[in-house]
């Protein structure tokens, strides 16, 4: 029989937590491994494409505050890439930037594939908030076959 | 190109086809979602393949409707 009480619902504070410092990490620690590693690999995926076509250039919290606010829901990651702009690129004069500084679609391109892998683990760190423990895709599927036969 | 130095520089070579990548944009997002909405894995990997299609077709037939839109309903209203 589904739960139906909503009071009795569980928050994982610790697993939004563990989500935000490294993607998947929240649903690894619920048990949840394999959901928990398809998302690792989804987000870094996403994550690795935006910084191979935009540069790390493409996190940059000074010039793209808006866009930062989704990249960082990718957690350290991000944040770390921000640090190496700010240090490797921001304080070169102009010449030398003007090779390292996405220009148009590149940059583009690069932002928002960090900021779409930002707004994804935003969501899947709402999902890590209220799952249940241990309850693995194969788990979930083996309780619907028994509650249908 | 020759020079270029991945991650630390950006992919300008890529200006003129940026519009490829929305593939591999589509598919990282059907990844993610997939995973969390999936209930059996013997069909998530056709999920994903069936949700990074109709993200990309549905993409497309938007930008073909601005397209005519643009391109042929605006002139008419001159």
């Amino acid at each position: 029989m589904p739960h139906t009480n909503k009071s009795h619902i569980e928050f994982h504070v610790s697993a939004f937590v563990l989500g935000w410092l490294f993607p998947g990490l929240g649903h690894i620690a619920l048990g949840q491994k394999r959901r928990g590693f398809l998302v690792m690999f989804g987000i870094l995926f996403l994550v690795f494409f935006g910084v191979l076509v935009g540069g790390i250039d493409a996190v940059d919290h000074k010039h793209d505050g808006l866009w930062f606010i989704a990249q960082v829901w990718c957690g350290p990651v991000v944040i770390a890439i921000d640090l190496l702009n700010q240090k490797l690129i921001v304080p070169l004069p102009v010449s030398q930037r003007a090779t390292l500084v996405g220009l148009s679609h590149a940059n583009e391109i690069g932002t928002l594939f960090i900021a779409m892998a930002g707004l994804m683990n935003f969501v899947v760190l709402l999902d890590a908030l209220q799952a249940k423990q241990n309850h693995d895709l194969e788990r979930r599927c083996a309780d619907n076959t028994g509650a249908d036969s | 190109m020759l020079a270029w130095i991945p991650f630390l520089e950006p992919m300008n070579a890529m200006q003129s086809i940026w519009y490829i990548f929305i593939i591999p944009m589509s598919l990282g997002i059907s990844v993610v979602y997939r995973s969390l909405r999936e209930s059996t894995y013997t069909t998530y990997w056709r999920s994903v393949a069936l949700m990074t299609t109709q993200i990309v077709l549905g993409i497309a037939a938007i930008a073909v409707a601005i397209g005519v839109f643009v391109q042929l309903v605006i002139p008419l209203l001159n």
